[in-house]
């Protein structure tokens, strides 16, 4: 399975062309935004960030420093209280709800509880992915195997989630994530429930991923692989942005 | 994006098995509510049926005591040319007594001393319309008769015009309640399985599945069980139909109830088309509702 995801992705041009945005634009963009749960909760407060177009990102900080408030806002999840946020060259304010699925479909998300169809089995999951941007039932014949395969799951496509365990879940809920090449791909704690040995797996797969151009964020206050993974770290601190430095470690000092 | 109804047909089904409990409420519920509703239905059709054949018998009889065949012919055909008149029939004397006999054929010693004379000759008018009873006796009367040689139940008429139309708008209005209460009924029902399944459709939305794509299947399936269970009571209620005319046959001998008052086939497409109509407002009104919360 190593390796060959490049591979495979970058030459399939069927999908890719078109979707690809060149290295250096701006995917993500956050100016000034508060977010204010409540009355009183500030959950992020004047925050600022840009991420280009193919890198890949950590965002660290403790348990409610505003992590998962970003990545909810990125996916339009909620409104932030002021400012704007721009992603892949779309201002989020202006995108009305109904429009709000199209968007979905440009951003890959993974979540610390795997979020998969518990009715459906492994290949069902991940066809669903394609099914809602109603794409030909024969490409998602051939991509959904494909794409099992890459993330090392090929045997296991008939099963149903609750019969794997969580590194194979989340290795199933990247490749729904990944199989129709979203520009973006957002997780939020995607480690959150896997032993160490099993995180080291879901980075090297999420890193490979964004060897294909894919821009990548990664939630996460798993210090140990960030500091292993030496890409650029944005930490956040009680709704804050502290600190932002390529190539750096979960705790460099400031 | 083309619409697959292939996939959607195949999700819906899948979930129904999976849910099969859900489905089964479901099922249940527009399976009363259409019972409910065709038990009503043929309760009206019978009732109306027999105001019918009642209304029907309704004639207005001229009797004419001593009077010549030639006068009863003369009457008979100039009443036939009235508009309102379907048709005359003529009774002789002779006729009219031994009609009476017939009719008392048991129970010889009331006509064994009577002569023939003693009933009248008269003309029996059916009329197209039984709310024409009093026109027609009035023109009778301006031919000279007087109230007591004519016979038309004038108020039985009024009467049975009267409970015909409380019995159509109770009929109506019961009938309307047992949509709505089918609708909320069945929406219920499939908000239930709606949000037992509620993180299933989060989690469609975060994969970036629009609304009308989460909702699609579950209006199907929304559909399907309501076409079961309409059609279960649609033919429950075409049979108790059948039990109930069989059995007033013989209970009941004196009441006209025919099996022509309920037509089995149209029936049977009405229920379940309401059914199934009912099934897809209630699943799309729950569907749309949850869809907006999140």
């Amino acid at each position: 399975m190593a390796g060959s995801l490049e591979g495979d992705f970058e030459s399939n041009s069927e999908v890719s062309d078109g979707r690809q945005t060149t290295r250096g634009d701006v995917m993500i963009r956050f100016d000034n935004v508060t977010k204010v749960y409540g009355n009183d909760t500030v959950a992020l407060e004047r925050v600022n960030l840009g991420i280009d177009s193919g890198e890949f990102v950590f965002l660290v900080g403790a348990s409610g420093s505003g992590k998962s408030t970003i990545v909810r806002l990125i996916l339009k999840e909620m409104e932030p209280s002021a400012g704007s946020i721009y992603v892949n060259g779309t201002r989020l304010s202006s995108v009305p709800r109904r429009r709000i699925p199209r968007l979905r479909r440009d951003i890959g998300c993974v979540f610390q509880d795997f979020k998969l169809l518990p009715n459906k089995t492994v290949a069902e999951n991940v066809a669903y992915a394609m099914e809602v941007t109603g794409q030909k039932r024969r490409t998602i014949r051939t991509k959904v195997p494909q794409i099992l395969d890459l993330v090392g799951l090929s045997g296991k496509m008939e099963k149903f989630p609750d019969m794997l365990s969580g590194g194979e879940q989340q290795r199933v809920s990247i490749a729904r994530a990944f199989v129709s090449q979203p520009p973006i791909l957002v997780a939020d704690e995607p480690t959150g429930n896997l032993d160490p040995t099993t995180s080291v797996g879901i980075m090297q797969l999420l890193h490979r991923i964004n060897r294909t151009g894919t821009t990548v964020l990664v939630a996460t206050h798993d210090r140990e692989m960030v500091d292993v993974m030496r890409k650029r770290v944005v930490a956040l601190e009680e709704g804050r942005l502290v600190r932002d430095k390529v190539k750096g470690a979960y705790a460099d000092e400031v | 994006m083309r619409f697959n109804l292939g996939f959607f047909l195949g999700e819906a089904v899948k979930n129904l098995r999976l849910n099969l409990l859900m489905s089964i409420t479901a099922v249940t519920t527009t399976f009363i509510c259409i019972l409910v509703f065709g038990l009503g239905l043929l309760v009206s059709a019978h009732i109306q049926s027999i105001i019918g054949s009642v209304r029907e018998d309704v004639s207005v009889e001229a009797f004419m005591p001593e009077a010549s065949s030639q006068e009863v012919d003369s009457l008979a055909s100039k009443v036939e040319s009235w508009p309102e008149v379907a048709s005359v029939t003529k009774v002789s004397e002779e006729q009219a007594f031994a009609e009476f006999k017939d009719k008392y054929e048991d129970q010889p010693d009331l006509y064994e001393d009577l002569d023939q004379g003693v009933f009248p000759a008269s003309v029996q008018i059916q009329l197209t319309d039984p709310d024409n009873a009093n026109d027609v006796a009035g023109r009778l009367k301006q031919e000279g008769f007087t109230e007591r040689n004519l016979s038309y139940p004038q108020q039985t008429i009024d009467r049975l015009n009267s409970v015909t139309s409380y019995v159509s708008w109770g009929l109506y209005g019961a009938t309307l309640l047992f949509l709505v209460a089918s609708v909320l009924l069945i929406s219920n029902a499939i908000r239930l399985s709606i949000f037992a399944r509620r993180k299933e459709i989060e989690v469609m939305k975060l994969v970036g599945a629009s609304d009308g794509f989460v909702r699609t299947p579950f209006v199907f399936e929304g559909l399907l069980q309501a076409f079961v269970g309409a059609s279960l009571a649609a033919f429950a209620v075409i049979w108790i139909n059948l039990l109930f005319v069989d059995w007033s046959h013989n209970a009941l001998p004196y009441v006209p109830i025919s099996s022509g008052a309920v037509n089995a086939f149209s029936t049977l497409i009405l229920l379940i088309v309401v059914g199934v109509i009912i099934g897809v407002i209630g699943s799309f009104l729950s569907v749309t509702r949850f869809l907006k919360k999140i």
